[in-house]
């Protein structure tokens, strides 16, 4: 708390924290105006739906981001254990619950791997993750040759097609849930401010006595568990495992998180802006769609919209420094 | 030699948002010459520096090079008029060789448009050796010490045909010995007709070195002399601007039983068969050059390096921790020598700084309470006089000295009761030094034990009850406060 507060300097604050979601609102407003069907209680929950499996991974590769560091691996991660779930449900018939169980534990297993190898092995995390993604890439690809796996117990509906008084998404509510859990964790833990001290200045914290190996570890493996997260809603949702599952979403995550502010160089930001991100994402692609832009375009303006994103946060940071 | 002149500052003002930097400052630097700058932190040496190398644009005022007017608008246009800036920080491109660093940005080229390695390899060696140094000039500059790499930075610019040189604190790590190679350096080049100017906060050095000074104080010129015209004595007090008192305030409380015995410790390939003792409430120096191991031996007992062999006790008992959290909770800490890069989150808060080591302390069932957090940060802040805007600043903002209070101030949540200091006043200017030092007395009071690792002897000699020399990762000696000297010191190092 500082001695004076002045009201203007707050409020230039306060809406360059939640710029995401002024331009949230900019965007549906054009949207809505642009095309009848943008602005529809359909169209609205397919936005949210698909907002709701990206965020998840977002709040994983948030806390990599904070430590300083990124995860590659995490769409083919969703991938990979997609196909573990639905291989062991409909192919071994194991019980699902323990299927989904075995998935989020071969999630937490490759983030943990990642971690290790990072932390403990000091080989950096671009490469460590990117070589993962392409592990579970193929070894998803091995388990059926490619081929999906669909019509998954009925057990499982509800995580990703079950509503609440016929309205309110399960997985939406679940995915804010995470969203609660994790914001609080991060502010309010000892592990979470570890997150942003290790990313802050990674020495300055191990000569404060922080473990910081264990908790490049720790991060990694809880984006890991994430990743599993969205994928029992992600298989859920689409009544089937296949390719092109979490395909691209470790990017698409990076680019929610650094548009929801949080910084590439560790140690800044919050978790639950990467959620405004997400949304801001897949609303303003939706909309392209709404309008027919054509979907390679569409890459195209992805790719600019990433370069963008992490060019604000370079800048962001030289203002700092001037 | 002609009294000629170099460098006319002429009324250069320069304001920052809220604060006035440099405020119309006037003087003269004669050709020639070694002209000191000197001044605390704050003071404006920094501003006035970047203002000639042409990194900042003054807000009004002039600058005259050999009576010509000049206002710079880029770093190239300063080096283009005679400027060249060795830097604190130094910065070379670490890869590169030696040569290739002093060519940087005007390589030499062969008639068919090819790198001149050969000829960059004999003009760089002529150049080296022309100093008296000898610095392969094909060696990567990453491999280079500190003192070396100054070197090349002094050869980058006398290549640019540079007739001003800056040197931005020149001396802050080196060690003694290297120490007078540079100012052998200094004044071979006073003497081919350079003019200097030389930025340091140790006196001595200045005495030693310089023709004249000046003195800056809040962004104002207060005085240029020379050298000869003033004392010791009057030249803290125009930098302070105020009576200083005694430079190192000692005070002497009983010492108890002993609190750390090491013996025989030794490391893997650094550390040989170190044996010594430190009783409580004693404030006990390690002096050595650097790369004698003072740090490694801190790290080894700290937990940080494996030990290989030897023991160490800690209150009678054994204490060979296995990592630096373990000997934190046994009650040790670490002040490191880097504050920037080890010692602080820069982009972290004080009070988030300060809560870092003791973070238990304002956690309660498992949750952070930013009441504590609060409460902590402000008591420290009290208690160690922190210039501080509030709690909620990023500790970037604060100078070197409050930044080391903040530093020290983990610790004392922590209840360290041994604690090495690596370096404690690198870098920090004469006024928030003796705080250091009334701080060091405060601790010893309430009983707890200082070891106090420094390059710069005189505060050694002026603080410690005991000083250990180390050199080569061996003990040398040891002496105690009697008997020490710089002279015997510098005996036993090398």
């Amino acid at each position: 708390m500082n001695v004076t507060w002045d009201p203007k300097k707050a409020l230039w604050k306060a809406s360059k924290e939640y710029m995401v979601i002024f331009a949230i609102l900019i965007l549906g407003i054009v949207f809505s105006i642009a095309s009848p069907y943008f602005l529809t209680i359909n169209n609205m929950t397919n936005i949210l739906l698909q907002a709701t499996t990206l965020s998840v991974v977002a709040i994983g590769q948030a806390m990599v981001l904070l430590t300083g560091q990124m995860d590659l691996s995490l769409g083919q991660n969703v991938c990979l254990t997609g196909y573990i779930m639905a291989y062991l449900m409909n192919i071994l018939e194991w019980n699902p619950w323990v299927a989904i169980l075995a998935g989020l534990l071969t999630a937490c297993m490759v983030g943990a791997v990642n971690g290790f190898l990072f932390a403990y092995c000091k080989i950096p995390a671009f490469i460590v993750t990117l070589g993962m993604q392409n592990i579970c890439k193929g070894a998803a690809k091995l388990i059926t040759n490619a081929t999906p796996i669909s019509r998954l117990p009925d057990e499982i509906a509800f995580f990703g097609r079950g509503y609440l008084w016929d309205a309110i998404p399960i997985s939406v509510l679940i995915m804010l849930f995470l969203y609660v859990i994790i914001q609080f964790v991060s502010v309010k833990t000892k592990i979470g401010r570890q997150f942003y001290a290790v990313g802050g200045n990674s020495e300055a914290a191990f000569f404060a006595g922080i473990n910081k190996k264990a908790v490049y570890l720790v991060a990694f493996t809880l984006a890991g568990l994430f990743a599993g997260i969205s994928s029992v809603i992600l298989i859920s949702r689409l009544n089937s495992a296949n390719v092109t599952n979490g395909n691209l979403y470790e990017f698409d995550a990076m680019i929610s998180c650094v548009i929801g502010g949080i910084s590439m160089t560790g140690g800044k930001g919050k978790v639950v802006s990467s959620l405004f991100g997400a949304v801001f994402l897949i609303l303003f692609f939706n909309g392209m769609t709404m309008l027919n832009v054509d979907p390679f375009f569409q890459d195209v303006l992805k790719g600019m919209v990433l370069i963008a994103a992490i060019g604000i946060d370079v800048l962001r940071n030289r203002q700092k420094q001037a | 030699m002609e009294d000629r002149i170099a460098l006319r500052i002429d009324e250069i003002t320069k304001e920052f948002p809220g604060v006035r930097a440099l405020d119309k400052v006037s003087f003269e630097i004669n050709a020639g010459t070694v002209h000191a700058l000197i001044g605390e932190n704050g003071a404006g040496k920094s501003t006035l520096i970047k203002i000639l190398a042409g990194i900042y644009m003054p807000d009004g005022g002039r600058i005259l090079i050999d009576g010509e007017e000049k206002h710079f608008k880029s770093p190239g246009e300063a080096q283009a008029a005679g400027i060249s800036v060795v830097h604190q920080e130094i910065k070379l491109a670490e890869p590169l060789t030696v040569a290739e660093n002093i060519f940087l940005g005007r390589l030499l080229y062969t008639r068919l448009g090819l790198v001149d390695w050969k000829g960059m390899y004999r003009a760089s060696r002529e150049m080296i050796e022309g100093l008296g140094m000898d610095i392969p000039v094909d060696t990567p500059v990453e491999r280079l010490t500190v003192a070396k790499k100054q070197i090349v930075e002094i050869c980058k610019a006398i290549h640019r045909k540079s007739r001003i040189l800056i040197m931005d604190e020149p001396s802050a790590t080196l060690t003694e010995k290297e120490l007078k190679v540079l100012f052998h350096i200094v004044r071979k080049l006073r003497k081919e007709g350079y003019t200097i100017i030389y930025i340091s906060h140790r006196l001595d050095e200045i005495f030693d070195l310089a023709d004249d000074i000046t003195v800056l104080r809040d962004g104002r010129h207060i005085r240029t002399t020379p050298i000869g015209d003033i004392t010791r004595e009057e030249l803290i007090s125009l930098m302070v601007g105020r009576e200083m008192g005694n430079e190192f305030p000692k005070e002497f409380y009983p010492v108890g039983e002993p609190i750390l015995e090491v013996s025989h410790l030794s490391t893997k390939g650094f550390l040989k068969d170190i044996s010594f003792q430190v009783k409580k409430g004693e404030v006990l120096g390690i002096s050595g050059l650097v790369g004698a191991g003072r740090t490694e031996l801190a790290r080894a007992i700290l937990g940080i390096d494996r030990v290989e062999s030897g023991e160490i006790l800690y209150k009678g008992e054994k204490g060979n921790w296995k990592n630096f959290r373990k000997s934190i909770n046994a009650g040790l800490g670490l002040v490191p020598e880097d504050r920037k890069l080890q010692g602080l989150v820069q982009i972290f808060s004080v009070k988030e700084n300060i809560c870092m080591v003791a973070a238990d302390k304002v956690i309660e069932k498992g949750i952070i309470r930013d009441k504590k957090k609060e409460e902590y940060g402000r008591a420290y802040i009290n208690m160690l006089n922190v210039a501080t805007p509030g709690t909620e600043t990023e500790v970037q903002y604060l100078s070197g000295g409050n930044q080391q209070k903040v530093v020290i101030a983990k610790w004392l949540m922590q209840d360290s009761e041994l604690l090495f200091l690596d370096e404690p006043t690198r870098g920090i200017d004469v006024g928030a030094k003796v705080e250091i030092y009334k701080l060091i007395n405060k601790l010893v009071k309430e009983g707890k034990t200082i070891i106090m690792i420094s390059s710069e002897m005189p505060e050694l000699l002026g603080m410690c009850d005991r000083i250990l020399v180390m050199h080569e990762g061996r003990l040398m000696g040891e002496l105690s406060r009697e008997e020490a000297s710089q002279e015997r010191i510098m005996e036993m190092c090398v």
